[in-house]
């Protein structure tokens, strides 16, 4: 009986978090500090022991929910997402006097949803995590209410993610109509008996669009960078990767297995996508003076690497698409989280130009957000190289040869603008610049050491993590 | 189990650049930071001559190989193997590192440790680079070396050192990227044909490709390795970073990161794909020559020292892919030589233009005149690095000049003679430049008084001289280690590409 729950426990332990930092925060005398992050701590190491547990055991609950390795796999990336993004808050909550309990809460909410949504196997319950997800972060981005930036930027977010939702329930509709059923399994057989129809074309284009506004790719990537821009640092970096996980998450398990037998009709419409997300990602990104703006568009264009992984489908792309969100993950929230320390109460400090001289200030930083900037531009040995290289090994195999060569020169354009900030750090002298901040949080130092060691682990010695991502997705395929 | 020699050639640097890491950066402790840095890679230069003694020199094969299992689950193993080919510029390598430290201790006062690491992690990729004989490791290695490189020219160069740094950078990744995707399209076929992804460079030998799918990825890897060489008409990220990097950096990529380009031709381009190889043959050659020309020529017109000098780079770089391009064994084992001498001569001659500019803090050459009279000593090591960089017979440039020029009259005596000028025009821009340096009435003041040769100095550039005479007396000591890998690699080219040429022309 109770085995019949197993599969949600992962995201049962980080729900039971949030609700007990709510509880914790409603409880709390005026003035008093609780340990709430630390409980959200708990509650991921929960997760994280839970989803270890389970490691193949394919535990499935209610139907709807299978905590298979491909599951297991995301809700670890999403556990690091969210122990780094626990620890990398604690600077801008104190700065900004945010109010701690609801912004825990909300992170351990949407980090639910995340799980959920990349545990699920039907096509509701992903709806269902999605706007779990979503809402908590529309609520995120615009925490900052007194902010204007923040609160355009989570009101544009919020539109647009409503209407991607709307595509994204229309397109489950019209799946339901033609198969009569929402879950996975079902769909996939008679998809595969019905062949593609121009309904179910349709269909599948809704669907497409869901993801593609929640990945953002282009063209539904216009979101994104003032999103990013807008949220506080460490939002931005939970949403970037947390998001895109499990936005990913879903979009494989649903694209690759449910769809799989329309293949040729999706790939069609998908590798031009691919493409161009690469491309304007990068190029644009060139064009940016905004390091957040900038690592948006970079963060577009890690989105249309991810996409070559999906369309090239083969064992390689699956596990390619695995083992690049958890690079991408630590990655990015290392970046946001140096951004986030720069920041001080009178002025963000986000563009290039601030980056001056980092390294006389202060090493340290300036040699973590190297490490970010060389991991994301995809030098060895760094993690960036090892997660690029299995793309683009997965694209070679699926034979879709020009688009791992736009991908390879786009990373080259994209080094460029990487580097621009490292120019900056150790090239440049320190203009009048602005009043440095004192020092480093211990936690959230530890959480950027931790991340920068990660990424070397996963570069250099990345065979066990890469037989984790492969054994994940012989589960589901 | 014996010693990992190979891998401790590379790891002894970066346990350098992370013991490093713990001296404070600070005024009193530079002279303990310069002593480990030096200490280290003296050591390694140390173990590169025991790597040499102890190296079969009657064997083709590769020595002292070194295999783990990396990521078993796509073929990669952490591979390293030395033979004939690349045991040279490892020594090579450890040589010239010390010697750049060492070179470098007036001129760089400006974070000497963050410095002393760069170079530490430079010479351990570059070591790494010769030594890998499994092509992701190679990958790896190749790319990594460009992050310590580039901010060697960033951060201690010249005026316009980041417009330099980051051309440098972009230009040869940009080259690079697509031969990653060569690499990734080899191990599949590799996988298509066995069953099993491999990047073991031993085992791709032996892979048949078709010739279609062999112009390709020769291409892919031609362009990466042309534009690290750099073959005309890619050049023109070179003279932008030797100018502007400091001269420790120009040393070190004149010495050895060029040779990376040539060695890549050698040791992968041309034995993977033959055929390839064979048809591409005469436009390399082609670009080499116009190199050779094109490069003594812009070089005569230099005002600027170090820039004459790394147009002089471009010219006798162009000999080498020349020599390789013969594809007999005369052209390419002098090609293998004249990479090794281009390393002493031309590393001598960044060093000697970095002595004289942290004297006088310029480097044109209209700036100086009659050095003669001031400083002899200098002078007579100038004169002597000058005349092996020309390739005067008895030094060591005569012998990779000579040998790659009879083995390109066998295959193209047009070829030969085009590139012979260019060896008169280097007599040319050198000489012109060393007489109107060193020779004539002292025309500044501030040249009156220039110091000799200190000790340390003497430190640097004694050991080059002596390997340059060395070298020109006593060829065939060197050599004798080159052959039977040059033969090996030429005898696989020739079976590679005989049936196979037969097949497409049916």
């Amino acid at each position: 009986m109770m085995a019949g729950f197993n599969a949600i426990v992962p995201m049962a332990c980080v729900a039971a978090a949030a609700v007990a930092a709510m509880i914790a925060e409603a409880f709390s005398v005026p003035g008093e500090r609780m340990p709430i992050a630390p409980l959200g701590g708990i509650g991921l190491t929960g997760a994280a022991l839970a989803s270890a547990a389970l490691w193949n055991h394919n535990a499935s609950s209610f139907g709807v929910v299978s905590a298979d390795n491909f599951a297991l796999f995301v809700t670890g990336v999403l556990v690091v997402v969210g122990l780094l993004s626990l620890a990398l808050s604690g600077p801008t909550i104190d700065r900004e006097h945010l109010p701690r309990g609801e912004y825990y809460a909300l992170m351990l909410f949407a980090l639910a949803g995340m799980m959920l949504m990349a545990s699920a196997t039907d096509l509701l319950v992903i709806f269902l995590a999605l706007e779990v997800l979503s809402i908590a972060v529309y609520v995120l981005t615009g925490i900052r209410r007194d902010s204007p930036a923040s609160t355009e930027a989570a009101f544009k977010y919020f539109l647009l993610g409503a209407f991607s939702s709307a595509f994204f329930l229309y397109g489950i509709a019209f799946v339901y109509g033609l198969t009569g059923s929402t879950r996975l399994d079902r769909i996939a057989s008679v998809v595969a008996s019905q062949g593609a129809s121009p309904l179910t074309l349709v269909a599948v284009g809704l669907l497409l669009v869901g993801f593609a506004f929640k990945v953002s790719v282009v063209p539904f990537h216009m979101w994104t960078p003032d999103a990013y821009q807008g949220a506080p640092p460490a939002v931005t970096g939970f949403m970037s990767t947390g998001v895109k996980a499990a936005a990913f998450a879903a979009f494989v398990r649903v694209f690759l297995s449910a769809l799989q037998p329309l293949h040729a009709s999706w790939a069609a419409v998908l590798w031009p996508v691919a493409a161009a997300t690469m491309i304007i990602g990068t190029v644009v990104g060139v064009a940016q003076n905004n390091v957040k703006r900038m690592l948006a568009y970079s963060s577009i264009a890690h989105g249309g690497y991810l996409l070559l992984a999906l369309l090239s489908g083969n064992d390689y792309g699956k596990g390619a698409v695995l083992f690049y969100l958890l690079t991408y993950a630590v990655t990015n929230l290392g970046a946001f989280g140096v951004i986030g320390l720069l920041e001080d109460a009178e002025r963000p400090n986000d563009t290039v130009a601030d980056y001056a001289g980092l390294w006389h200030d202060h090493p340290a930083l300036a040699a973590v957000m190297t490490v970010f900037m060389l991991s994301l531009g995809g030098f060895p040995p760094t993690a960036g190289f090892i997660a690029k290289w299995y793309v683009f090994s997965a694209a070679i195999k699926a034979g879709y040869t020009w688009l791992a060569i736009v991908g390879v020169l786009t990373s080259v354009v994209s080094v460029f603008f990487y580097l621009r900030i490292v120019v900056m750090m150790y090239m440049t002298p320190a203009g009048e610049s602005i009043a440095r901040f004192p020092s480093v949080p211990k936690v959230a130092g530890a959480a950027l050491i931790a991340s920068a060691v990660l990424i070397f682990y996963l570069g250099i010695l990345p065979a066990r993590v890469l037989d984790w991502a492969a054994a994940s997705i012989g589960t589901i395929f | 189990m014996h010693f990992p020699i190979l891998s401790s050639l590379i790891a002894v640097p970066i346990v350098g650049a992370i013991l490093l890491l713990f001296v404070r950066d600070e005024e009193h402790s530079e002279k303990t930071i310069r002593a480990i840095a030096l200490i280290v890679s003296g050591l390694v230069f140390l173990e590169t001559l025991l790597l040499w003694s102890r190296f079969d020199a009657s064997s083709a094969e590769f020595q002292f190989v070194e295999r783990h299992d990396w990521i078993p689950s796509f073929g990669i193993s952490y591979l390293l193997g030395v033979d004939g080919i690349s045991l040279l510029l490892v020594v090579l390598t450890g040589f010239l590192t010390p010697l750049a430290l060492l070179g470098s201790w007036e001129s760089v006062h400006k974070r000497v440790k963050a410095f002393s690491i760069c170079i530490l992690l430079l010479e351990s990729a570059m070591i790494g680079v010769f030594l890998s004989i499994d092509l992701f490791l190679f990958y790896v290695f190749w790319d990594a070396m460009l992050v310590p490189m580039y901010f060697l020219i960033g951060i201690w160069g010249y005026e316009r050192r980041i417009y330099a740094a980051v051309k440098f950078l972009l230009y040869t990744m940009a080259g690079s990227v697509l031969m990653l995707l060569a690499i990734l399209g080899l191990a599949y076929l590799q996988s298509v044909a066995t069953g099993a992804y491999s990047f073991d460079l031993v085992k791709l030998y032996d892979l048949s490709i078709a010739p279609r799918t062999q112009v390709w990825f020769f291409l892919a890897f031609a362009l990466a390795f042309a534009i690290k060489v750099p073959l005309f008409p890619f050049h023109t990220w070179l003279p932008d970073a030797h100018v502007e990097a400091p001269t420790a950096g120009s040393v070190i990529l004149a010495g050895v990161l060029l040779k990376m380009g040539t060695y890549g031709l050698v040791r992968f381009a041309l034995p993977l794909f033959p055929v390839a190889a064979a048809l591409f043959a005469p436009v390399l050659a082609t670009l080499a020559v116009v190199g050779i020309i094109y490069g003594a020529l812009v070089a005569m017109v230099q005002p600027d020292m170090k820039k004459l000098v790394a147009y002089s780079s471009v010219s006798h770089l162009g000999f080498v892919v020349l020599g390789i391009t013969a594809m007999n064994m005369q052209g390419v084992q002098g090609a293998v030589y004249q990479m090794l001498s281009h390393g002493i001569s031309t590393g001598g001659l960044f060093l000697i233009v970095g002595m004289l500019s942290d004297r006088r803090h310029t480097r044109l050459i209209a700036e100086y005149g009659g050095l003669k009279k001031v400083t002899p000593r200098l002078v007579a090591v100038f004169l002597i690095v000058t005349l092996a960089s020309i390739g005067l017979p008895g030094l060591n440039g005569f012998v990779g000049e000579f040998l790659i020029l009879l083995g390109v009259f066998r295959w193209n005596p047009r070829m030969a003679a085009f590139a012979a000028t260019g060896v008169i025009l280097s007599a040319t821009y050198m000489l012109w430049m060393f007489q109107r340096v060193n020779y004539g009435p002292v025309t500044s003041e501030k040249n009156a008084r220039l110091v000799d040769l200190r000790t340390r100095e003497w430190l640097v550039i004694a050991p080059i001289v002596a390997l340059a005479i060395l070298m020109g007396v006593l060829p065939n000591f060197f050599l004798r280690p080159i052959g039977p890998a040059v033969q090996r690699m030429l005898s696989h080219v020739e079976q590679g590409s005989a049936p196979q040429r037969i097949e497409a022309e049916r």
